[in-house]
């Protein structure tokens, strides 16, 4: 069995997935808000970026690939403010809003999804190469484009979130809506416009992973379920609010699930991974890095 | 009119029998009729608490007291009071809940189905119909567990899935007839609960949540890939059912459809059982985020929690079972999440911790879902539709919208009450709902009104021809002011008290109370009677004024 490659894959599960998981992670610490419409924002962020391509294709016109990667996260970033303008503002400060929020967002996921499936028919899209067909050897270690590119763009929009919300006025906001929303509100951080920030960042996160991983996979309106999931899982394996904590925990999952597919099958990945997150969650109720104990649940 | 005031007088009537300090003539205004002096009744009343309608039933004198009990418990059939009409004194009854009455309806229309039901449309209606009674039955194991236990588990319908999948596997490898699957399935479903339990021990709400979203999403990608419960064929199928094949296509349908029919009825019953008895009270006593009070009762609610999801769970399992017998196998069809969201919008648009919430939403869910086929996705974009507009705007779903309709009217309700600026005197609606004579509401209203076109009679004639004659035959205006201030209560009714005979006298207040001397009220010494009339009077007409 090659290090090499299980290391690569695992670092590129890890970059796509603690996308999904962080941006889960600052939703639910900074709104209180559990959104499940992520596989409507990573679809909707796929057929966008395939639908311009289309357009630019008709027109011919030629994008550069980077091109595809920003359309991609623009319209994730739109369908984010979509799922805030609709399940974020107007019952966020209405009784039971964790549950009415999440049923919201799944309600959001159904009719995004199904609409998807309605207007661009059952038959998988696919996008064009963004990284182009190269690859780096070093070490034994192969890099395809594919994989070094995603690692890279990863890396680099999550490191530019990570820089803004430490160093921006905004990420300020948001932090402290994440350390205690109420206070934060009283302190003149307007709740609902820090939502709109929030929901377009992680629709922005969303959506790079959606173009990332349909270099592999195909753009589906049901493509973002298995991501959701994946995102969830390590969100809370990490501990939810809690970047440091979405990290380790994807590259623990990211670990495990390279691991499994080379050694068991890849059929098994899920059993594992589940298995390891219970085990974790059993030890650690909160996530590894589990800083919010009671205080988001006011 | 300037003129007319001016040269009315007032003639005293007694004059010639009475001794000659009486005033024969004064200058008074013209007589004006209170019952249509102006401004009166404008100010609008508002109706003070709410009053809620009942049909009253005759009654017997001898039957009104009559309870129906059914064995083998004290409870009643219905809720019905006897009392007296406090008017008329007729003996009358009242069914004061009229649930059990709806619930009989809604079951006798059930069953009615087949006659109203056309032929064209009859494979649609009954497969619908058949999968309402199951996916119902569901749904009310669901509510035990999210509504009574609190427990907020999105795994119910692997549960389901497994039972059927499990009690499937059983008929076609080892030959089990069709009766022994549920019962197959009920071990299935203890255990897979008790697997799911584990971690509600440690975790709490929506860490829950999501991660029994992310176990039903495991049994769905196993069962997917897994070639012994039928990866190539899309499902496990060829299980033994107990509708015979010798039936006719019509019968078969029929037969499906009261059957499931029966397991929504048994799910009630459980629902009710548990919900109704002791585990149910004992979680009502904890809801969320109140758990340290419930347990500073003495209340173990873990314990009950544990008790509940596990009972659902094995009643999940039966309905797995009678999944697996009913269409003869299992699909991965019902470890989607579409199939979650499909039933959390189910529970949702009827209304959480109810038992009609989850009937109702789940008629309405697959009505649209089953019944309008020809849809296609548009029905799902429907649904969703439906549960976002109840998730946003209604806060018990479908079954709260008569609560939150209450709440929004007496809020309305409070809020004209308050931003209103002429006041009618009335009492606040606080104290008027407390108050056990009404009368005293409109007593005081009629006396703001009569305050008010008393204030128009003080003129400066009046109070001059009060100070020249206190007693005696007054003008009309001044004798409707006297005996208005007469009939103050004893309380703070001015008294004058005599310092010296003839000499001194001093205005003071009545207490009221027997034993309790008056209290001064000023300091001005009065050299005669007439002077302290006087004096008392403008004071009460300056408390009037003031009023």
């Amino acid at each position: 069995m090659d290090i090499g490659i299980i290391a690569v894959n695992a670092l590129t599960l890890a970059c796509i997935y603690g996308m999904l998981a962080i941006g889960i992670s600052i939703t639910w610490s900074s709104l209180g808000l559990v959104n499940l419409a992520y596989g409507f924002m990573f679809a909707f962020a796929g057929y966008g970026a395939w639908q311009i391509n289309a357009w630019c294709s008709a027109a011919h016109l030629a994008l550069p690939p980077v091109a595809t990667l920003a359309i991609g996260v623009l319209c994730g970033a739109l369908a984010g403010l979509l799922v805030c303008a609709l399940a974020f503002i107007p019952i966020h400060d209405k009784p039971n809003f964790t549950m009415r929020g999440m049923v919201a967002t799944i309600a959001i996921d159904l009719i995004g999804t199904q609409g998807l499936l309605w207007y661009f028919g059952p038959r998988a899209k696919s996008l064009p190469e963004i990284f182009g067909y190269w690859q780096i050897e070093y070490g034994g270690i192969v890099l395809t484009a594919n994989t070094a590119g995603a690692i890279g763009s990863s890396i680099l929009l999550l490191g530019a979130v990570l820089l803004w919300m430490k160093s921006s006025r905004r990420g300020l906001e948001i932090r402290a809506m994440m350390m205690n929303p109420h206070a934060a509100s009283l302190v003149g951080i307007g709740v609902r416009r820090t939502g709109l920030y929030v929901m377009a960042l992680t629709g922005g996160l969303a959506g790079l992973a959606a173009v990332l991983l349909s270099q592999t996979y195909y753009v589906s309106p049901f493509a973002g379920f298995t991501p959701l999931i994946k995102g969830v899982s390590i969100a809370l394996c990490g501990g939810l609010g809690s970047v440091a904590g979405a990290v380790i925990a994807a590259v623990i999952l990211g670990i495990n699930e390279a691991v499994t597919a080379a050694t068991i099958g890849g059929q098994y990945v899920l059993i594992t991974q589940f298995a390891l997150i219970i085990a974790i969650i059993v030890v650690r109720p909160r996530g590894i890095a589990g800083i919010l104990d009671r205080a988001r649940e006011a | 009119m300037e003129n007319e005031q001016a040269s009315a007088r007032w003639r005293n009537p007694l004059k010639g029998w009475q001794p000659a300090r009486e005033v024969d003539e004064v200058p008074t205004d013209p007589w004006r009729n209170p019952v249509h002096a102006p401004g009166r009744y404008t100010v609008k009343l508002f109706a003070i608490g709410r009053l809620r309608f009942f049909h009253k039933f005759r009654a017997h004198g001898k039957r009104l007291w009559h309870r129906t009990r059914y064995w083998p418990t004290r409870r009643r059939v219905l809720d019905v009071r006897g009392g007296y009409n406090p008017k008329t004194l007729a003996a009358e009854k009242t069914i004061r809940d009229k649930r059990p009455l709806y619930w009989l309806t809604a079951f006798a229309c059930l069953l009615a189905l087949p006659l109203a039901v056309p032929d064209s449309a009859a494979n649609t209606l009954y497969t619908a119909a058949a999968i309402f009674g199951i996916y119902g039955a569901i749904n009310l194991c669901w509510m035990l567990i999210i509504g009574t236990a609190g427990v907020s588990s999105l795994a119910t319908y692997s549960v389901v899935g497994a039972a059927a999948y499990g009690s499937a596997y059983c008929s076609i490898h080892f030959g089990m007839p069709w009766w022994a699957l549920p019962f197959i399935g009920v071990p299935i479903g203890l255990v897979f609960g008790l697997i799911i339990a584990l971690p509600a021990t440690r975790l709490d709400g929506f860490y829950y949540a999501l991660l029994t979203l992310g176990l039903n999403e495991l049994c769905r990608t196993y069962v997917l890939q897994s070639k012994v419960f039928g990866s190539a064929t899309g499902g496990l199928y060829g299980a033994q059912s107990y509708i015979p094949d010798s039936l006719s296509a019509d019968g078969q349908l029929l037969l499906g459809y009261y059957a499931s029919l029966v397991l929504l009825v048994m799910a009630l019953a459980l629902y009710r059982t548990i919900n109704g008895r002791r585990l149910g009270r004992i979680l009502r006593m904890a809801p969320e985020q109140k758990e340290a009070f419930a347990e500073a009762c003495g209340i173990d609610y873990r314990r009950a929690r544990i008790q509940v999801f596990l009972l659902s769970s094995m009643a999940l399992g039966f309905i797995g079972g009678f999944y697996a017998a009913h269409f003869r196998g299992a699909s991965p069809s019902l470890f989607s999440i579409d199939t979650v969201a499909l039933g959390l919008a189910m529970l949702m648009i009827g209304g959480m911790q109810r038992a009609e919430g989850a009937v109702l939403g789940t008629f309405i869910v697959v009505g649209l879902h089953h019944g309008l086929v020809g849809l296609g996705p548009l029905r799902l974009i429907l649904i969703g539709v439906i549960m976002l507009a109840v998730v946003l705007f209604l806060r018990g779903g479908l079954f709260g919208i008569k609560p939150q309709f209450r709440a929004w009217r007496d809020k309305k309700k409070s809020e004209n009450r308050s931003t209103r600026s002429v006041k009618g005197g009335e009492m606040l609606p606080e104290e008027a709902t407390e108050t056990f004579d009404k009368d005293e509401i409109y007593r005081r209203r009629f006396d703001k009104q009569q305050r008010d076109f008393l204030k128009t009679l003080v003129t400066a004639q009046v109070i001059e021809e009060h100070r020249r004659q206190p007693l005696g035959q007054h003008s009309e205006a001044l004798e409707r002011l006297l005996m208005y201030f007469r009939r103050h209560p004893q309380q703070d009714k001015y008294a004058i008290e005599v310092l010296e005979p003839f000499k001194a006298y001093r205005i003071v207040a009545l207490s009221g109370h027997r034993g309790v001397a008056p209290h001064d009220v000023e300091e001005k010494i009065y050299a005669s009677t007439d002077d302290a009339y006087h004096g008392v009077f403008m004071r009460r007409v300056q408390d009037l004024l003031e009023s």
